[in-house]
């Protein structure tokens, strides 16, 4: 495992961690990171579901919290420019974990609400604010924006400014 | 949402000061109400409806405005400070408006602390429809008065554009000081029963788009 940083001493607990899932799904990982105290993990879409049960259910590891499930965008990357990040917590092992999915335009993530019940919002929310969509999940409708809204607007293409998709129409501000 | 031809947007009370928000085709739309004393009232700051004498009017404004009671309207982090406020070190109870009310009825007005956005646009404009009137409305910190910083796509930029407003208090988020300097102004205009039935004008932001 690489450490970014030189002499940094990994605790003893994500050592565990990390050998756990080293000895479970070694060569399936994409990638692994230790960097300023955080331990992250690169997964690819076909182990996600796999990983993420047992980081929640071996008592090893008992990451019993999912604290929030991401979604990013990187346009730049053009192989995988999406991307779903979780941050799980153990609270009885005092450990923090991440799990980081790239995915390609348009490719699909099964969900994972079934292992966290609190993925259920999280999932929607990256669904309507990048356009991931998650196969499996009970209730994929939009979350925190207008019914009549149109685009993804957390997407680095969405215009930063104006009420782009939404109804309130800011030409007729302060003509009351 | 209510029909603009229905009787309460058919004859706007608007008091002087605010004839921009009535143009002249406005006026000439108007022309055919019946009462001459409509006509008269566009003009005139009166209670509509009612010709009460004048030193009456004074002394309601006056008991109103010793006892005007906010609606329970946080929306973000102004709220805190409305709170702040409404504590012990800048107590509001020194002006009788430590009883903010939950409920849109028993409320004379709203202080509308915070970013709205526009999923919750409808049901502020909603709820102040249900203040009954008369009604004032202070908008506390940058947010409700133009949107501050988030000119984005789900923050309505300023809450002028769906209910009118009295009082802006600037600031991100305005110290109490700031937001008492507000309410002595909204208390004047209390006192002094001005733009009461504010509410009752036609707001051209949502007539635009079909409200």
């Amino acid at each position: 495992m690489e450490a970014r940083q030189e002499n940094v001493e990994i605790p003893e607990a994500l050592q565990v961690v990390f050998a756990k899932l080293e000895e479970e799904f070694g060569d399936t990982f994409l990638g692994s990171s230790f960097f300023r105290g955080e331990l992250t993990f690169t997964v690819s879409v076909d182990d996600y579901v796999a990983v993420a049960t047992f980081c929640k259910e071996s008592p090893d590891l008992a990451f019993e919290r999912l604290d929030c499930l991401l979604g990013n965008h990187y346009p730049k990357r053009a192989d995988a420019p999406f991307e779903v990040v979780l941050h799980l917590t153990s609270v009885s092992r005092n450990t923090r974990l991440r799990l980081k999915i790239p995915l390609a335009e348009g490719q699909k993530i099964p969900t994972i609400s079934g292992v966290w019940a609190s993925a259920d919002w999280d999932e929607r929310e990256a669904w309507e604010m990048f356009g991931i969509e998650f196969q499996g999940h009970p209730n994929l409708i939009r979350l925190l924006t207008t019914e009549d809204f149109v685009g993804f607007p957390l997407r680095k293409d969405f215009p930063v400014r104006g009420t782009v998709g939404g109804r309130i129409r800011t030409d007729l501000k302060g003509k009351i | 949402m209510t029909d603009p031809t229905s009787p309460r947007r058919a004859a706007p009370f608007s008091p002087p000061g605010t004839a921009r928000l009535l143009s002249a085709a406005d006026l000439a739309a108007l022309s055919d109400a019946s009462d001459a004393h409509v006509k008269e009232a566009l003009h005139e700051d009166h209670i509509p409806g009612v010709a009460i004498p004048a030193s009456l009017e004074k002394l309601l404004g006056f008991g109103r405005s010793f006892s005007w009671w906010p609606l329970l309207f946080g929306l973000a982090c102004c709220a805190i400070e409305m709170m702040a406020t409404a504590g012990p070190r800048y107590d509001l109870s020194r002006f009788g408006m430590e009883a903010m009310r939950a409920s849109p009825r028993q409320a004379d007005g709203m202080i509308v602390a915070g970013w709205c956005s526009t999923k919750m646009a409808p049901r502020v404009v909603r709820l102040y429809e249900q203040i009954a009137d008369p009604k004032w409305v202070l908008a506390m910190g940058s947010c409700a008065t133009s949107g501050n910083i988030w000119n984005t796509y789900n923050v309505v930029q300023g809450i002028d554009a769906l209910i009118p407003v009295d009082v802006y208090v600037p600031g991100c988020p305005p110290r109490p000081e700031a937001l008492w300097e507000g309410l002595e102004m909204l208390r004047d205009r209390v006192k002094q029963s001005r733009h009461a039935y504010d509410g009752l004008r036609i707001i051209p932001a949502r007539a635009a788009i079909g409200e």
